[in-house]
């Protein structure tokens, strides 16, 4: 146990260099590489000495190292700071977000999982067999469309036509928020099923293949008890490494969901910044995402040894 | 467990099928806008969204007449239009007795107290104090007495100090306010008309800090509770506005469409309005058609199916009771080229030949859905100095007296002229245009590549002068030619309005005294004759005035199209007999 907890504070200490790194590279693309923002900050009517006004306001006049200890500094203690475009503090803008990309992407991603794994190990079973044959050219038909295609036809069907649910908005509220969420989650779970089921069933054919599976046969382990109680428990580990390293960029949302059910999360609030040049936005975004993913690998590896006791962490 | 999964998809589905029911109690008006609004405080709203937005709630000293053509100003929170001194320098204004501003527990005992003068005199301190780094601070920039040495020295105080005084901004008493010009500005006036220079209490602003943007707190007919970066703004009636009346007089044409019917009533006349924010133009147009929004500007992709050819609406949609405004908008779109770049120089013959060599029609046909009006100068229909019997001779296409120019340019059919640079965004349409400039450059001879940007590359290229050609738009602040004609104004170089960097004495000349000129057909005369002068020196090639076509159901009643939009909405009504008929047909 001691070796486990030693192994996640190694790990939370690599944040450290992680970030830096990070920083380093966010301070290289926006202040270095990136242009002069106050032109698009201050509007059309921007005078020169306005927009030297603002450069000092905003610290870009500061000496180069400086600028750097600043992205270190908010990186560390999480203080952002307020959008150079909106002028809202940072995050207000990120906790506002998030709920409602999480409100769209969790469901969808949870259910478009559940509904993957459970299809593949049908599939799997049956592998080879006609219905194998049908859910593979399905899956692949359904990839060949382009999401914005979905996205358009279920919205004009099922809440235009239909009116099912909401054409699009958001509420703060349950159950208010189901009209407008459903849909999209839906959406979500019809793109992510494609892609999805075709990864399991890779994983779950490899595993199938495998000797354990010749002995539980010769055993005399029926099929079904193979597939459930061997085959499925050996293949969560791949699984969980492909499931648990999204997990933090469900928090960004989806771009193209949110623009078309104006659902006020935070993958408009990115193609907002971008439009912008809010660099603190994009900054703020950034060093969450790298943080993200290191907590969430952090997880996933923790997650190996409950699935499987082999795995020791060192 | 399928049981329960099946159980489960039928509880969310049940949850969802519960859309919501529209309220036909209750006099709701229902708006779609394309962008989210950045924040409520009138000073940082430099786009569209957040003027109108910000109207619903603050009140500036003048405002639009709301059914005249061409624009006039008519007093908002003051009381009169104001009177001028003889020398045009000094404007002084009654305000209204007994405005309020909202409750909020900013004021003591959260009652909202009188808006007086020094409000005023306080809100355009606030814009130009450089701390905020307002937007619209180019409004007042120069124009004001003692206000930029204000804000000078406010800038090198460790705190700006709002109690200092400036010469030209004086609370004469309670409710007289006077303002002190520079020199004379006819234009001045428009700026009191603009969210810009609305008048905000000052115990809103220290009481909510940097957090004011979120808590808008004015005088006007509607209000709002703290604002947050939704995509759903909700605004309720003022309870406490002051007696205000729909305007009893406006055009010919407005009796006919009945919006003079109800002349004299109290405004506002609805009791919410709920705004929503949908960037995509199939939700916005989905809407619409459900009946879920009142009214819109026809996307592009769906213009065939709304628009008849001879422009009026197609019988599917008049069925529904669905009616259609056409409007032209106060803009101009051109291409135009970089007077700094060597090529352009000095070199007229080579813009004309490529300005003749533009098939302006066909991208007002591929573009527009040939909607726009094909512009002849800067000045765009609708405001005095337009001329709509020119015709540019360098804005016909004529591809053989291009090929000539070309040739007396020193290019014969485009040898020895390197490629030029065409900037845009990269935006689907914008590089469509892009395609479309190369394609029609061609023909001559001319080759060009098109470099696509973001929207801030885009800026920053041009306010640092790295462009060759670059396409833009303008849509005017106010109603004068003197916010178009500034764009080839030489002071106003890059980084300012004139990308082009156009500059020629002659017409910077012209330009300094047309805007000190009072309104009159003289100055009308001398705007419409300067345009046409310097339109044939080519700056650009121009483009099109775009035009508004607006849908509304038949509930929305007293809707009127206009440009400069702020707090329009308090004139607007909802049939609520009509709205519960027409929804059954959609």
């Amino acid at each position: 146990m001691n070796s486990t907890w030693n192994y996640i504070l190694r790990r939370i200490l690599y944040l450290i260099p992680v970030l830096l790194g990070v920083c380093f590279l966010i301070f290289v693309l926006f202040n270095v590489v990136a242009g002069d923002p106050t032109g698009i900050l201050l509007g059309k009517h921007a005078s020169a000495s306005q927009m030297a006004e603002l450069r000092e306001q905003l610290g870009l006049n500061k000496p180069m190292f400086m600028q750097y200890l600043d992205v270190v500094k908010s990186a560390f203690t999480f203080d952002f700071g307020r959008s150079w475009a909106t002028k809202q503090q940072i995050s207000s803008m990120l906790a506002q977000g998030a709920i409602p990309s999480l409100s769209v992407t969790l469901p969808g991603f949870f259910l478009a999982t559940v509904v993957s794994v459970l299809l593949s190990t049908v599939v799997a079973y049956f592998r080879g067999k006609g219905i194998d044959l049908f859910i593979r050219i399905l899956t692949i038909g359904m990839m060949s469309i382009s999401s914005l295609v979905y996205i358009m036809v279920f919205q004009w069907l099922f809440a235009f036509k239909l009116g099912w649910f909401e054409i699009s908005g958001y509420e703060y509220s349950f159950p208010e928020v189901m009209p407008y969420i459903t849909l999209p989650i839906i959406i979500w779970i019809v793109l992510s099923l494609g892609p999805d089921v075709r990864f399991y069933r890779t994983l779950i054919l490899d595993e199938m293949y495998q000797d354990y599976v010749r002995t539980a046969r010769a055993k005399g382990v029926s099929e079904k008890m193979i597939l459930l109680k061997h085959v499925l428990r050996n293949a969560m580990i791949p699984i969980l490494t492909y499931t648990v390293v999204q997990l933090p960029f469900l928090l960004l949302g989806s771009i193209l969901l949110e623009s078309f059910f104006s659902i006020p999360g935070l993958g408009n609030m990115v193609i907002n910044a971008l439009n912008s040049s809010d660099f603190p936005v994009l900054k703020a975004i950034t060093v969450l995402s790298a943080v993200a993913y290191i907590i969430f690998t952090l997880v996933q590896d923790v997650l190996y040894t409950v699935v499987d006791p082999r795995v020791k962490l060192k | 467990m399928l049981r329960t999964i099946f159980s489960l998809a039928i509880a969310v589905l049940a949850f969802s099928a519960c859309t919501k029911n529209r309220d036909l109690n209750e006099k709701v008006l229902h708006i779609t806008v394309e962008n989210k609004v950045k924040g409520m405080d009138p000073i940082n709203t430099g786009d569209t969204y957040s003027s109108n937005e910000v109207a619903r709630v603050y009140e500036g000293l003048l405002q639009y007449h709301y059914l005249k053509r061409p624009y006039e100003l008519r007093p908002n929170l003051a009381a009169e239009m104001p009177t001028v001194s003889d020398d045009g320098l000094t404007y002084t204004f009654k305000l209204k007795q007994g405005v309020l501003f909202h409750d909020n527990k900013c004021f003591e005992g959260g009652k909202g107290r009188e808006m007086v003068a020094e409000d005023v005199v306080y809100s355009i301190k606030r814009l130009a104090d450089a701390r905020n780094n307002a937007i619209g601070w180019w409004l007042l920039d120069e124009k004001i007495v003692g206000l930029n040495e204000w804000r000078e020295k406010q800038k090198a105080a460790a705190k700006t100090d709002y109690d200092a005084e400036v010469e030209g901004i004086k609370a004469l008493d309670k409710h007289t306010v006077q303002f002190k010009l520079r020199e004379k500005s006819p234009q001045f006036m428009y700026s009191l008309a603009m969210s810009y220079t609305m008048v905000t209490p000052r115990e809103a602003v220290e009481f909510y800090g940097k957090e004011f943007l979120n808590n808008p707190v004015g005088t006007g007919p509607f209000m709002t509770g703290t604002y947050t970066q939704s995509t759903k703004i909700v605004y309720v009636k003022n309870p406490k506005y002051r007696k205000e009346f729909y305007p009893s007089e406006g055009m010919k044409e407005d009796q006919e469409k009945g919006l003079l019917k109800d002349a004299g009533k109290t405004i506002p006349l609805v009791e919410k309005i709920i705004v929503y924010i949908q960037p995509e133009s199939q939700p916005r147009w989905l809407s619409f058609e459900k009946g879920k929004t009142d009214f819109l500007a026809i996307p592009k992709d769906n213009f065939e199916t709304v628009v008849t050819p001879s422009k009026g609406i197609t019988d599917t949609y008049a069925k529904k009771g669905i009616s259609l405004e056409i409007n032209p908008d106060l803009d101009i779109t051109y291409i135009a080229f970089n007077h700094e770049d060597a090529l352009f120089k000095n070199n007229i013959k080579l813009k004309r030949a490529m300005s003749l060599a533009y098939n302006t029609a066909k991208s007002n046909e591929l573009f527009y859905n040939e909607r726009g009006i094909l512009a002849q100068t800067p000045i765009p229909p609708g405001i005095q100095g337009y001329d709509k019997e020119y015709q540019n001779p360098w804005m016909k296409f004529d591809i053989e007296q291009a090929k000539k120019l070309l040739a007396e340019a020193g290019y014969p059919g485009g040898k020895g002229l390197p490629t030029i640079k065409y900037d845009t965004t990269a935006s689907t349409v914008s590089r469509q245009m892009g395609e479309f400039f190369k394609k029609q450059m061609s023909q001559i001879g001319i080759n060009v590549e098109v470099i696509t940007n973001t929207w801030p590359q885009l800026t920053e290229k041009v306010h640092k002068r790295q462009t060759q050609t670059f396409g833009m738009a303008w849509v005017g602040d106010y109603p004068d030619a003197e916010n178009f004609l500034q764009l080839l104004y030489g002071p106003n170089s890059s980084p300012g309005p004139n990308g082009s960097n156009y500059n020629n004495a002659d017409f910077n000349k012209l330009f300094e005294k047309a805007t000190k000129m009072q309104p009159s057909p003289e100055r009308t005369k001398f705007y419409s004759e300067m345009a046409q002068k310097y339109s044939e020196d080519v700056p650009w090639i121009l483009g099109v005035h775009r035009t508004s076509f607006v849908v509304r159901h038949a509930w929305l009643k007293n809707y009127k199209f206009s440009t400069f939009n702020y707090g329009n909405s308090k004139y607007w009504d909802v049939d609520l007999e009509e709205k519960k008929k027409t929804l059954d047909k959609l």
